[in-house]
């Protein structure tokens, strides 16, 4: 039986009288499964996915983690989900592995039970050796790994990654690759929004595009290809929506 | 109802180590302030100010309102400022992610305000002490710093959060909290007023906090100890429910 981890059902969000930033989004992403959304900066990716985290609240419809409401169940709901968002957040008063910690503690893991974990997961993004360092001593690639370190401290099932690898060498993006290759080989259930085009076909295994606040298209790569009759994703996506990927 | 324990401690402990590492802005400050008052009034212009009240020096009547001052500043500034950091370093909705309730959020918030608030007071009681200030009902004093640090910390949550901007959060404090703490007594006997001033000072929190310290320490007041406590702790409830109750509403945090 495929366990839907994420079910969004008739997502609809305004932020003021007229603009609808999403409408009518139905989203299921199995567990275990890699998930890229994508769509124009605009589109309503973010506020989807702050949906989830309930960071938004939906003018309409309803969303639910491993079967249970975001709302109603906001703990259990809470406690499944990991995120590394878009903007790179600065806490200037604790070193990394102290906010570590804090993150831990957050999600209702004492000290003790946290140390080995936190350990792990430096050593895992490369962070281990500065984590007596503050925020402002580490590089744009060491915060955008610290975030990805913040979301897994408390090993999640699932994880949402809000462009991860906006503004990160090469070197990193492939490291960074790597790394949440081997978290979804591991189980996790991954949602990544992204505006790099080779990501999305290396990482995924569905897409969903989103364009003016609708899911247009959803379905494995191979098959979006197929169905709009292209050979690159690129060109689906330019079908789809009329527009770049970053406009 | 607190139930994730664990998270709650660590926000809290957050938050009070927050200000503990930057002692030199959040501690200090107040302590150098106080120690002027006493040399200013004390030293250079006590001999030209008649006494308010019998037997109590015009030095000894300013402090008590000194010491509050400080710790309404204090435990204000601790909140609005750590609210409105989080919102504009983009560390607010991490944290508003996490499986903390909205109680357990603006409970640890303002656990570390009234902290500062707390030690700001008691930091500033010890000078006075030093200074040759009397306190007569030591409990009661230490009671009314933390109740008032409580206040004023879950006022300056309610600040940080609907506040956008650091010039928001100067202009509440510039315009409404240091003329409330000028004209609640600090300085003067509010029964030395006219009456029209008289009625408006006994509508303003503050002069009800500094006269219930006045009383504990000085054993003086310009209002009845019994009705200043009850301001105090019915505004302290208040204030705390209004917290609450804007942290649940999400307005300005969750969109």
């Amino acid at each position: 039986m495929n366990e839907i981890a994420v079910n969004i059902k008739n997502l609809h969000k305004k932020y003021d009288e007229s603009v609808y930033a999403v409408q009518g989004i139905d989203l299921s992403i199995k567990k275990g499964e890699f998930y890229g959304l994508l769509g124009p900066n605009g589109a309503g990716k973010s506020t989807t996915i702050n949906a989830i985290t309930s960071l938004v609240k939906p003018t309409e419809g309803n969303i639910k983690v491993f079967d249970k409401d975001i709302v109603s169940e906001f703990r259990y709901a809470r406690f499944q989900i990991g995120i590394a968002p878009q903007e790179i957040s600065n806490d200037w008063f604790f070193p990394v592995e102290q906010l570590l910690y804090f993150q831990a503690g957050f999600y209702g893991i004492k000290r003790k039970d946290a140390q080995e974990r936190i350990n792990f997961i430096l050593h895992k993004v490369g962070l281990y050796n500065h984590k007596d360092k503050k925020m402002r001593q580490l590089s744009g690639g060491m915060k955008r790994r610290l975030q990805i370190a913040r979301a897994l401290v408390h090993d999640p099932k699932i994880l949402i990654l809000d462009e991860p690898t906006a503004g990160v060498d090469v070197a990193l993006r492939h490291d960074l690759w790597d790394f949440l290759q081997e978290l979804h080989k591991e189980g996790k259930t991954i949602l990544l929004t992204t505006h790099y085009i080779d990501e999305a076909e290396l990482l995924c295994e569905r897409v969903g595009i989103i364009n003016s606040g609708k899911l247009v298209a959803e379905d494995t790569v191979s098959n979006l290809k197929a169905s709009t009759n292209k050979s690159k994703l690129e060109d689906v996506f330019l079908a789809l929506t009329g527009r770049k990927l970053d406009d | 109802m607190i139930k994730n324990w664990v998270g709650f401690y660590t926000l809290s402990s957050r938050e009070v180590l927050r200000f503990f590492t930057v002692w030199k802005q959040t501690i200090i400050p107040g302590v150098i302030t106080t120690l002027l008052y006493i040399f200013v009034f004390g030293v250079a212009l006590e001999s030209r100010i008649d006494p308010i009240a019998p037997g109590v020096s015009y030095k000894m009547y300013i402090l008590p309102g000194l010491l509050m001052m400080n710790v309404i500043t204090n435990s204000v500034a601790n909140t609005a400022s750590s609210m409105l950091q989080m919102k504009l370093l983009q560390t607010l909705p991490e944290l508003l992610i996490t499986p903390l309730s909205s109680l357990e959020l603006s409970i640890s918030f303002i656990i570390g305000g009234a902290v500062r608030g707390f030690v700001n007071g008691v930091l500033i009681l010890l000078i006075c002490l030093m200074a040759g200030m009397s306190v007569q009902d030591p409990i009661s004093t230490l009671f009314i710093i933390l109740i008032v640090s409580w206040s004023f910390s879950s006022l300056g949550l309610f600040i940080g959060q609907m506040s956008d901007s650091w010039d928001q959060l100067s202009l509440i404090q510039n315009f409404v909290l240091t003329p409330l703490s000028f004209l609640g007594g600090i300085f003067y006997s509010v029964n030395d007023l006219p009456a029209w001033g008289m009625a408006i000072s006994k509508v303003n929190p503050v002069f009800y906090t500094i006269n219930a310290l006045r009383y504990s320490t000085l054993g003086i007041s310009d209002a009845p100890f019994v009705d200043s406590m009850a301001f105090i702790i019915t505004f302290c409830v208040l204030l705390t429910i209004l917290a609450v109750k804007t942290m649940e509403s999400g307005k300005k945090i969750r969109f």
